[in-house]
């Protein structure tokens, strides 16, 4: 048996494997950046941003951001598959989803 | 009439709200165990969303949270950063393990990972971990709600009676609508909290200092460290680098594999269903913000509280709000209390016949007695919590931490499952029971604590070590067999 790792589907065409491939480095990136050191770079008051220090300013903007990319792949995953959104099980494309079962 | 009553009244009309609510949703679930466990695999988006949020925003999160901001400062931060990736991993495996349940008929965590690696052993010590991790965490929950009843009355209404009152209501409607019950009220308890959040968390800065931004410039003025990330420690002295950020991975690991909202995933009625409410908990994260601005707007106007977690309650009763509001905000922690509460004592009683009674010592229970047994044990779990939670008096925080850090041991059981097929069944329990080892270990003894970084970590690495070592000294399991769960 194969002992290396898998970490997509091999049905994904080579536009989506780019896409889903960013997105796992963007949340890879965000992981780290929660945390020393490069939150250290961003832990201080100042600036002040909507009156609130800049420590905790820093963290919003990354749940924000963390919030629209998946919110973007999403919407691209819906728009790929043109179907309705609360279908059953047909919106199944993308890491971890099973090979071939619910795509068009 | 003394303003006692009317706060009491307004938290008791909640607790009759919630009674109502829990108790209507009981005829949309079949009366089968996929019905009371798994909600027939029908959850919609809006009630699987405050299904989400509410059960992991507990009393922890609302009390908690403006109890570390307002004595640890920007230690605080480290709730709101683990939340925003802790879920994404959802995103990816979620579709995979509700088609997996539908197919195979899962309910509960341990039953993929029993499958996936062929193991009646890994279910039941899944099942004993998980137990030991939620007895404590229902314990907070519960003493968290006697708080409340005990603040609101001024002391006339003790604990033990305030804890036995929410908790009997909790009882009744998970007892008799399951998971339903549970979503439901979560719904109403998710929209309660959040309105109170976002209401006292803007209000309080504006009452106390003219505004959010007035109340952090005064802070950094008086007090900069505590606006300095990693803020401070539980001593009052600037925490480490090291125990931060370990507190944030260590929580990010264990955040989507705890085996009350792991289980969640098999209630959702379709894959995209679940997407859209992995999508969307970010939002309700972002209510974490109000609540640490409850805490800070105590650290200059109300010094000296203690015990910290006793910040809120001490800053909405003593600035003269009308006590319907001050009702409402009892009310709002009791909603946090019994939102995550509900949650945990209905997997405690699944998991415990599912993943316990039936792979170890019953393999033919099934149907409607299975049902039966688990709403019994949902009485009996809860009473169990109930007089542990008043009479035993131990470290509840030292349980949680160290609960937390044996439930992240499940992250890489759940990475294996699904990406490395030549991951085997002694791999496996191998690789968890050296990461439960190591963090007994590196718990215990403080010598080994290096940089304060939290004994979790050292455990995942040991977990993870271990399985593949053994995993690859082992023979590979059935090629067939593994095909089913692992991404090709």
């Amino acid at each position: 048996m194969d002992a290396r790792p898998r970490f997509m589907p091999s049905g994904l065409t080579r536009h989506q494997r780019r896409v889903y491939g960013a997105v796992t480095i963007f949340f890879i990136v965000v992981f780290f950046a929660l945390m020393w050191p490069v939150y250290a770079l961003f832990s201080g008051i100042r600036p002040i941003v909507l009156g609130m220090p800049f420590s905790l300013v820093y963290l919003v903007v990354i749940l924000a951001a963390s919030f629209l990319v998946l919110l973007g792949v999403f919407t691209w995953e819906g728009r790929a598959e043109g179907g309705p959104d609360e279908g059953d099980g047909r919106a199944a494309d993308g890491p971890g989803a099973q090979d071939g079962v619910g795509r068009r | 009439m003394p303003d006692w009553v009317i706060i009491l009244g307004v938290t008791l009309g909640y607790l009759l709200a919630s009674l109502l609510v829990g108790l209507a949703s009981g005829g949309e679930a079949s009366k089968t165990t996929e019905g009371y466990v798994a909600g027939d695999r029908s959850l919609g988006f809006v009630i699987l969303y405050f299904i989400m949020g509410a059960s992991i925003f507990s009393a922890f999160a609302f009390l908690g949270g403006p109890g570390w901001a307002y004595s640890r400062g920007a230690a605080a931060f480290y709730i709101l950063a683990y939340g925003t990736v802790g879920l994404v991993p959802w995103y990816f495996f979620g579709p995979r393990i509700a088609r997996l349940g539908r197919r195979r008929g899962y309910v509960t965590q341990a039953e993929l990972f029993a499958d996936r690696f062929q193991s009646a052993g890994l279910s039941g010590l899944l099942a004993v971990v998980s137990l030991v991790g939620f007895i404590p965490y229902l314990m907070l929950q519960m003493t968290g709600a006697g708080y409340v009843f005990s603040v609101v009355t001024g002391g006339r209404m003790p604990v033990w009676a305030g804890a036995l009152l929410a908790y009997g209501v909790v009882l009744i409607y998970v007892f008799r609508s399951g998971v339903m019950g549970v979503g439901w009220t979560n719904t109403f308890q998710g929209i309660f909290m959040m309105a109170l959040a976002w209401g006292l968390g803007l209000y309080l800065p504006h009452r106390l200092y003219g505004g959010v931004g007035p109340m952090f410039d005064a802070i950094a003025k008086a007090a900069p460290k505590m606006l300095q990330a990693p803020g401070l420690g539980a001593d009052g002295h600037p925490w480490s680098w090291g125990a931060y950020s370990s507190a944030v991975a260590i929580s990010v690991l264990g955040f989507g594999v705890w085996p009350h909202t792991f289980m969640k995933i098999y209630t959702a009625r379709s894959e995209r269903t679940l997407k859209r409410t992995i999508v969307w908990y970010p939002t309700f994260q972002m209510f974490l913000v109000p609540i640490l601005f409850i805490g800070f707007s105590g650290v200059l106007a109300f010094p000296g509280v203690h015990p910290a977690d006793k910040i809120l309650p001490t800053v909405v009763t003593s600035i003269g709000l009308p006590p319907v509001v001050v009702g409402l905000f009892c009310a709002g922690a009791l909603a946090a209390s019994m939102s995550t509460g509900d949650a945990l004592l209905h997997a405690a009683a699944s998991v415990t016949i599912k993943d316990l009674w039936r792979p170890l010592f019953r393999p033919d229970l099934a149907g409607d007695r299975e049902r039966r047994l688990i709403q019994g044990l949902v009485i009996l779990i809860g009473a169990l919590a109930y007089t542990l939670a008043i009479f035993a008096h131990m470290s509840l925080v030292a349980l949680l931490l160290l609960s937390y850090g044996f439930i992240a041991q499940f992250f890489p059981l759940l990475c294996a499952t699904f990406l490395w097929p030549r991951a085997t069944r002694a791999g496996a329990v191998a690789g968890l029971l050296a990461g439960f080892v190591v963090t007994v270990i590196w718990n215990f003894v403080p010598v080994l604590q290096w940089q304060g970084i939290r004994a979790g970590i050292w455990g995942v690495a040991a977990n993870v070590i271990v399985m593949v070592v053994v995993s690859l000294a082992t023979p590979p399991m059935d090629e067939t067999h593994v095909a089913a769960f692992v991404v090709s």
